[in-house]
């Protein structure tokens, strides 16, 4: 079962626009009549697949599955283009496996305090935190002024839709379809995806990624990777950390991590054009998201990712109540799932290890027959989300804006970014304005009132210094 | 069959079926048959409609299909619903009354006529509860801290009736809150157990995860005290006569055949007594309720002229997404 979910995980994961959760929630009626443990390592088992599995078109066509593998695309792609994409994809799945590894341990031995940990994320908190992720767009390559343009062009498309606090529309129109907002999963469909495929079209055969049968050891990545046990120990804690945070964590962990392992890097110069550092970063980042995002599940009933929430309904359904009575009431159940999530770890890892020969085939086939394939999933995937035809159009003029982009260079990372940033920083700074105004303290005062809110002040004061310092010296 | 025939019948197939469907209600279902859930997979909107689609599939001999459209608060899925053909094949689950806020808060494209109401599955109500470590206990005390610290109190809530139910406690309080929008449940539990809010205005549902880690619940806008959670007294017992709740309905848009009506309530009737399905609902913390057709509308109706001018008066305090 944790085979089968991983495998499905990884299937719909590489789907363009099809992710983990959507994954889940079809198969979610499957479950109602299962066993609950065995239900579960299924669900669990497509969400750890998942995760993984949106590298593997990142890594191969430069088309990432889902948004936590855009920052696998700008590593992983450019080596393909090397012809070392058997190379990229180990690097992929060994450290996935040991992200991966990290977040379930961190599971199993940690919940309680970690979950304390994640309740003190107030406003002011998660508002410090969005702004450290906003500033990792500073420490992408790129031209400033393009950096900058696209990260506002970003955080302009997340306003659209009905604010959060106020209830004014925002840049609607008067549609119905506008006022929900525009959601994550087309844009990167968009900008990614179809963009990308667009650009393909009438490309000579000669300028396309030829498959090249490369001669690399498994073991000799596993060294490697080992080697950069301390970037590995670091990723997979941010994505433990961040993870935890409901919301966005994912995305934003995964980038924070990508974005840390290029500073501390020896060869900054090398991230964009094929650093296996970020691979392993992003990698161990999104993996070890898995399993934190399930601390606050089990520890209090609090979902921290849109999947976690599904799985907690799946849950729900078999009458198992989450929070710290779970360990009481059902320690079969509660032990099961935490000790089967090793297991989908193993499963992700036998199945990515043994079936990358067989992925990077696809480099074998023509771009003639990818591009309408992708293409035809894409769209697929942006219609399935909402079921709306909407996000597919969204999708569409996305796609052609961000062809034009990548032909003048603007970079498209930030524009995510700032997609998924955007309203967490508005929406948490408006609490924190309205939580103030009720108790009467001056919001300043407000925001600093905890020692973690200082702190991570300190830390995004700290981060800006370094990134300037930075472009200062790559120029 | 010759390879011809073989395709004319496969081609043809879907016409005659549509034909036929469409000239002979009494037939009625031949069909797939879709309900339109205006929420995201994993609510206990989406979680009731799956239960029901389940039954009703095996009452109906046909395939029943969940399919989500979220958006703009349920605004987008509602829409769609109502406008869609009233031939059986399109129906919706959700929970009332976002409906009745939807339309008297936005420029909605439906009304409480574009459908009619064919049953209602469960009666969830609405409740106060307070974090680990708070003082506040009950409604008296939430009183006497609003009457010394007008605006003071930061109630937190996931949905137009979670606001509803702040405005309507407030206004009976005779004191000054601060509602705080949270994007969804789980964010508005953080919220409550880590003390950056005062209190949170939720469903009943949310009882146990909030207990388990140390919170309160202060009490429930129900009529009675529920089976399910006998401990937790009702505002009524605490001089406080309000009652609100979330109530699951199965509708479809205004205009079906009476024949294909009358099939579907009394599958639902039928269906409402299945012990199996009762469980599931229980399983799930669904507070289980059956009303028919006419007791449904009569529900929506009592209900409507309570909330009216709840809204009415907070009119500038609605945003839902």
């Amino acid at each position: 079962m944790v085979f089968a979910g991983v495998l499905i995980g990884i299937v719909v994961g590489a789907i363009p626009g099809l992710n983990g959760a959507i994954g889940i929630s079809l198969l979610l009626p499957l479950t109602f009549t299962m066993e609950p443990q065995i239900g579960l390592l299924l669900l669990g088992g497509i969400y750890m697949g998942g995760m993984y599995g949106g590298s593997i078109t990142a890594i191969l066509i430069n088309v990432p599955g889902d948004v936590v593998a855009a920052p696998v695309a700008m590593e992983g792609y450019p080596l393909t283009q090397q012809g070392r994409a058997k190379e990229a994809l180990y690097y992929s799945i060994f450290s996935s496996m040991f992200g991966g590894f990290i977040g379930v341990m961190i599971l199993i031995f940690f919940t309680p305090p970690l979950a304390r940990l994640a309740l003190q994320f107030g406003p002011a908190e998660m508002f410090f935190v969005s702004l450290s992720g906003l500033i990792v767009v500073g420490a992408l390559s790129g031209s400033y002024l393009k950096a900058a343009f696209a990260v506002l062009f970003g955080l302009f498309i997340s306003t659209i839709g009905i604010d959060m606090i106020t209830g004014s529309e925002r840049f609607t129109f008067g549609s119905v379809d506008l006022r929900s907002g525009i959601s994550v999963v087309p844009v990167v469909l968009g900008l990614f995806c179809f963009a990308e495929m667009f650009l393909n079209i009438g490309k000579k055969p000669s300028e396309q990624v030829k498959y090249r049968d490369q001669n690399i050891s498994r073991t000799s990545v596993l060294t490697s990777i080992l080697k950069a046990r301390f970037l590995v120990w670091k990723s997979g804690l941010i994505g433990t950390v961040v993870g935890l945070l409901p919301g966005v964590g994912t995305t934003l962990a995964v980038f924070m991590s990508y974005g840390e392992a290029k500073r501390v890097s020896k060869q900054p110069g090398l991230f964009e054009k094929g650093n296996p550092e970020g691979i392993i970063a992003a990698e161990s980042a999104n993996n070890a998201t898995v399993g934190s995002s399930m601390v606050p599940l089990l520890a209090l009933g609090v979902p921290g990712s849109p999947t976690s929430a599904i799985i907690a309904g799946a849950l729900v359904i078999h009458g198992i109540i989450l929070g710290p009575s779970l360990f009481v009431n059902r320690p079969d159940v509660a032990y099961t799932f935490l000790y089967g999530m090793l297991l989908t770890v193993v499963a992700m890892t036998i199945i990515g290890a043994v079936g990358i020969k067989y992925f990077s085939y696809i480099l074998k086939i023509r771009m003639e027959y990818i591009v309408p394939t992708v293409l035809v999933f894409a769209l697929f995937g942006a219609y399935s989300l909402r079921n709306s035809l909407f996000d597919v159009l969204i999708a569409l003029v996305l796609g052609i804006a961000g062809a034009i982009f990548k032909k003048i260079e603007v970079p498209l990372a930030p524009i995510i970014i700032g997609v998924v940033l955007g309203p967490l920083i508005e929406t948490n700074l408006a609490r924190a304005m309205r939580i103030a105004g009720a108790r009467d303290v001056p919001l300043v005062q407000y925001m600093l009132s905890s020692p973690l809110a200082i702190g991570l002040l300190i830390m995004v004061l700290v981060l800006l210094v370094v990134v300037v310092q930075m472009r200062r010296k790559t120029g | 069959m010759t390879k011809k025939m073989k395709l004319a019948t496969l081609f043809g197939a879907p016409f005659l079926l549509a034909a036929s469907g469409a000239a002979l209600a009494q037939d009625y279902p031949t069909g797939n048959i879709q309900i339109i859930v205006p929420y995201s997979a994993g609510g206990g909107g989406d979680t009731v409609a799956r239960i029901i689609a389940d039954r009703l599939s095996d009452e109906l001999g046909q395939q029943v299909n969940v399919v989500n459209r979220e958006g703009a608060g349920g605004e987008i899925g509602i829409a769609e619903m109502a406008g869609s053909d009233p031939d059986g094949y399109t129906l919706g689950v959700f929970g009332y009354p976002d409906n009745f806020v939807l339309e008297n808060t936005r420029d909605t494209s439906f009304d409480n006529d574009s459908f009619e109401y064919l049953a209602s599955f469960d009666d969830m109500p609405m409740g106060i509860f307070s974090g680990p470590g708070s003082e506040l206990d009950s409604l008296e005390a939430m009183r006497s801290y609003g009457e010394e610290n007008p605006g003071a109190l930061v109630i937190g809530e996931s949905g137009a009736i979670g606001l509803l139910n702040i405005l309507a406690l407030s206004d009976d309080l005779g004191i000054e809150t601060t509602p705080v929008l949270y994007s969804g449940g789980g964010e508005l539990m953080n919220a409550l157990l880590g003390n950056h809010i005062d209190l949170a205005s939720t469903s009943s549902m949310s009882h146990d995860p909030i207990t388990d880690a140390g919170g309160t619940p202060i009490g429930f806008a129900a009529a009675e005290r529920m089976d399910m959670f006998p401990d937790v007294p009702t505002f009524k017992e605490q001089g406080i006569d309000l009652e609100m709740g979330v109530s699951r309905v199965m509708v479809a848009p205004t205009g079906l055949p009476d024949e294909v009506r009358d099939i579907l309530t009394s599958a639902l009737d039928e269906i409402s007594t299945n012990e199996a399905m009762i469980e599931n609902f229980q399983n799930a913390s669904l507070p289980y309720r059956y009303l028919n057709a006419e007791e449904t509308e009569e529900m929506v109706e009592r209900s409507n002229n309570v909330l009216s001018p709840i809204i009415e008066e907070n009119l500038e305090q609605f945003n839902i997404d």
